[in-house]
């Protein structure tokens, strides 16, 4: 994979990341071939996964192949937005939009 | 570009190059791939399946001056995304409005075609008679400043105050909503959020390099504000919503703008 420590910049986490196989959930937004890395919120409840992010613009869940830290990179395609992976002031990592 | 769009399974979407990224997702290619998952198989915005259920009087009157009002944001929507292409600043934005265009003339039809399930026999004049005054003053307001070729301004007033509210005030309805109307709303919404993120990053990139911008866009910010809201209690474009139910339209609109650092 392209720049995996590009991507990580500014991560605080140690060790290796965890790998996760992505499956269709069924987000049908987006082309085929991208659906797996997203799916719909279903509310407050819902807890989400170490590979998964919550998109502040559109609330749908993004999905990873990989354990999400702060500094990644990550995109939503139902909104087409670039976001950033931060540390929220509770601790849990958060997205940001990042407006280059 | 570096990268080469591909649809191999085993690449990490999100370790693509941004620029292809923005490329990629505004194009008319990503577009069409994208709504065929959702508009493939429908008749007038809906599966043709899903029956009409009973609506009392009050239902129905109710429903119809919703629709109606929802065909004012629409054809408001469908002027300013169409005029928005001539003055956009680059040929990817241009394409990504035709889309949006596109888009919006879909979303008139299919509400123009459940007024008439609904037996309004005469769509336009019923839109007439029902529509708020405050969203036709927005209307108004948002083609001047598409006329005007104010390209931050109509932008803002568009994409991201006017279809902030629409997708809030669609997720909202669809809650509640008939079956066909929740099926029509639910597959707008879903066109919504290309246009809400469209605007919130177009004017990010345009408030980071200029942020003097801000101070430009405020006036515009509450005059349309007071607009949106004044229509929003005009025309029964909540459909019945609660004060929970309303707090929750308006907060995804005030998150917009809080993100791109507007008080």
């Amino acid at each position: 994979m392209k720049g995996d420590e590009e991507a990580t910049g500014g991560s605080t986490e140690v060790g290796e990341r965890r790998r996760y196989e992505l499956d269709d959930q069924g987000f049908d937004e987006v082309p085929k071939k991208y659906r797996k890395f997203y799916r719909r919120w279903k509310g407050p409840g819902d807890e989400l996964a170490p590979n998964e992010i919550f998109c502040p613009v559109c609330r749908i869940v993004i999905r990873s192949p990989r354990e999400i830290r702060p500094g990644d990179r990550i995109y939503c395609m139902a909104c087409m937005t670039r976001l950033r992976a931060v540390r929220g002031p509770d601790g849990r990592i958060v997205a940001e939009v990042e407006y280059t | 570009m570096s990268d080469t769009p591909g649809p191999s399974e085993e690449v990490d979407l999100h370790a693509r190059d941004p620029e292809w990224f923005r490329e990629h997702v505004q194009s008319f290619q990503f577009w069409f791939e994208a709504v065929e998952g959702y508009l493939g198989g429908l008749d007038h915005g809906r599966p043709p399946e899903i029956p009409e259920a009973p609506l009392s009087g009050i239902e129905r009157a109710r429903l119809v001056t919703a629709l109606c009002n929802y065909c004012v944001g629409e054809t408001a929507a469908l002027e300013g995304a169409g005029g928005l292409i001539r003055i956009a600043p680059n040929r990817e934005t241009k394409i990504f409005l035709s889309t949006q265009t596109v888009d919006e003339g879909r979303h008139l039809e299919v509400l123009i075609h459940r007024l008439r399930e609904l037996g309004v026999e005469d769509p336009e004049a019923e839109i007439r008679a029902r529509a708020a005054p405050a969203l036709l003053a927005f209307k108004d307001r948002l083609l001047d400043l598409v006329a005007r070729g104010d390209w931050e301004a109509a932008l803002f007033a568009q994409n991201v105050i006017l279809e902030s509210m629409e997708f809030a005030v669609f997720q909202n309805h669809a809650r509640t909503a008939d079956p066909r109307t929740h099926e029509v709303l639910m597959r707008i919404v879903k066109d919504e959020r290309r246009h809400i993120g469209f605007g919130e990053n177009e004017l990010g990139r345009r408030l980071r390099a200029e942020p003097s911008l801000r101070t430009r866009l405020h006036p515009v910010r509450q005059e349309l504000d007071r607009l949106v809201i004044a229509a929003f209690d005009e025309g029964g474009a909540g459909s019945g919503a609660s004060p929970r139910e309303r707090e929750e339209i308006t907060r995804a609109y005030l998150h917009a703008v809080k993100r791109l650092g507007f008080e």
